[in-house]
């Protein structure tokens, strides 16, 4: 076979492989790119010109401005909020499911294994699908709009918990739990002495997570805050859209909320996911690998 | 000691887990209003609302649109992806991955911008096709298209990485053996590593079939874009939160909950018992 008769043979299923992957970028990529761009144009350069024009810094100043000090810093506010409830379920989550994993790995104890199938059960059930149910049992609590309330609700991270047991009973060394069991470590030694310190890449993983679900929570915060001061970001930026009408192309008001500002708002929203994802991209996919399919 | 150690989670289980879901079910066989008991009245009441069936059709649709997306979409990509050079198919991985930042609220934000042809960055293929408008744009590609779109884009991504991890773990003398045998990339990857990777691609599907019947968000704030793109009840969680927020009626809004949840529950309880994916020994 010569090499000009297997060239066209080879190319066809190339190039439609090579097109069909042009194709997924753009789809991806596009309307990323374009969001942080356009966050740079005023209104009437988004109508009018090319979708990819780079807007001025002095645009940009001005509708950053307009953004900030809309309804008395309101969107700092929410940042401020998006950041507690953050840290908050974070902080929470690890401080629960790190200990819990840890025993469900290296422990027997009665119910252990109903423990786990009622976590994977939780898991696995969209946290979607337990919003009303949880609305309901705050209203019977009295926590709804208060902080408590959200931070407690994300804290609960089953996800977390089986991460951290597939982690301690893979990847602890049988050798040396045993060994320090010897040297007359108790359990909690144990586990804050030899276990903790061998955990910090699941630690890791399982904050990562945990942020990614709460900083982008929104239906959870949407049902159970009802005070606008205590909005998150993604609740917000909702807020800011239908306050201003800023997505209707209707005629214009005078809300100074137009079509740059919403788009700078969402920027905000997405910006610190897309960072934590640049930054911990490596590790997030073997993370991902050695924990569940679950993404 | 076991217990000391599993105590911040198991309160956290009960409250957040097990509690609710037998409130709501407790709830859902009473008249919230005077609390008097009254049996299955608010699954009658659900049952007898002709929204609920229209919105059962609408997620089933959006569901079947997102998951065939999802499993053509992740699948086709990520044996594509496999046959590239290392260098390049993780930067192509990267561009898939990133869109996985822009969730919830942003999504639809960053979409009804994309859907619009006004300001779109698709807009000259919208132009292209006679789209003139977002009611054009989206009437084209009707609500579900609309939202399996925007579910598509930000989680198909994280699959794709997982997918691409799967199959480079594949034994390599496997794929050498094929080669020798005279296999072609194409059949390399629908013969040989399409089959070993099947089992995740049912195990997402499944996963993204329970996540979709809860669709709640992208639905939601259609009205973003004005009043006439509003869908208060276009799915069946949104009518959920219509019983409880808009009519005040907390007892049919559990007793459409605690369906929902059901079908979650049952989905999971499959995936656990009648398969392997899960390790729980």
């Amino acid at each position: 076979m010569s090499s000009r008769a297997a060239w066209p043979r080879i190319s066809i299923g190339r190039f439609f492989v090579f097109a069909f992957l042009a194709f997924a970028v753009c789809f991806y990529g596009i309307p990323l790119l374009w969001l942080f761009i356009a966050g740079t144009r005023s209104e009437g350069s988004l109508f009018s010109d090319p979708p990819f024009t780079i807007g001025t810094w002095d645009v940009f100043v001005r509708t950053w401005t307009n953004l900030t000090t809309y309804n008395n810093f309101q969107i700092g506010t929410w940042a401020i909020n998006s950041l507690i409830y953050s840290v908050g379920g974070v902080a929470l989550s690890l401080i629960a499911s790190i200990p819990a994993g840890y025993v469900l790995a290296l422990s027997e104890f009665p119910g252990r294994k109903l423990i786990l199938v009622v976590t994977l059960i939780a898991m696995i059930t969209p946290s979607t699908a337990v919003v009303l149910p949880i609305f309901l049992e705050m209203n019977l609590l009295g926590l709804n709009n208060t902080y408590a309330g959200l931070v407690l609700a994300t804290g609960f991270f089953p996800f977390g918990v089986y991460l951290a047991y597939i982690y301690f009973s893979s990847a602890l060394p049988k050798g040396v739990m045993d060994s320090a069991r010897v040297d007359g470590c108790n359990r909690f030694q144990l586990f804050t002495r030899i276990a903790l310190p061998l955990a910090r890449p699941i630690v890791a993983l399982v904050a990562f997570f945990s942020f990614l679900a709460n900083w982008s929570n929104y239906f959870l915060a949407f049902v159970l805050l009802s005070d606008d001061k205590l909005y998150n970001l993604p609740v917000g930026l909702t807020a800011l859209v239908s306050g201003s009408g800023a997505l209707s192309n209707l005629p214009a008001n005078d809300v100074p909320i137009k079509k740059p500002e919403v788009i700078l708002a969402a920027v905000l929203v997405v910006l610190p996911v897309f960072l934590v994802f640049i930054v911990a991209q490596r590790f997030v996919r073997s993370g991902m690998l050695s924990g569940a399919e679950k993404g | 000691m076991s217990y000391l150690f599993m105590l911040p989670y198991l309160v956290l289980l009960f409250m957040f887990g097990v509690f609710p879901v037998l409130y709501a079910f407790g709830l859902s066989f009473f008249d919230t209003i005077d609390m008097v008991f009254w049996g299955l009245t608010n699954y009658e009441f659900a049952f007898n609302d002709f929204r609920v069936p229209k919105s059962a059709v609408n997620v089933l649709t959006f569901v079947s649109l997102w998951v065939s997306l999802t499993v053509l979409g992740v699948a086709v990509l990520s044996l594509m992806l496999d046959s590239l050079g290392r260098r390049s198919a993780t930067t192509l991985r990267t561009i898939f991955f990133l869109p996985g930042a822009v969730t919830s609220s942003a999504i639809v934000v960053l979409w009804l911008f994309v859907l619009d042809p006004s300001v779109s960055p698709f807009q000259s293929i919208f132009h292209l096709v006679g789209w003139d408008t977002r009611q054009n744009v989206i009437s084209g590609l009707s609500f579900a298209g609309v939202f399996a779109i925007m579910a598509y884009f930000s989680a198909s991504g994280g699959w794709i990485v997982v997918f691409g991890g799967a199959l480079s773990s594949l034994p390599t003398e496997v794929m050498e053996a094929a080669r020798i045998d005279g296999a072609n990339r194409f059949q390399l990857a629908t013969r040989i590593k399409l089959p070993m990777i099947w089992r995740s691609v049912v195990l997402m599907a499944i996963l993204s079939f329970a996540a979709g019947l809860q669709l709640f968000v992208e639905p939601q704030l259609m009205s973003l874009a004005g009043q006439q793109f509003s869908q208060v009840d276009w799915s069946l969680n949104q009518l959920a939160f219509q019983y409880a927020f808009k009519m005040g009626d907390f007892g049919a809004s559990a007793a459409l909950s605690t369906l929902l949840v059901g079908t979650s529950i049952a989905i999971a309880l499959i995936i656990i018992f009648a398969t392997k994916f899960y390790t729980i020994d």
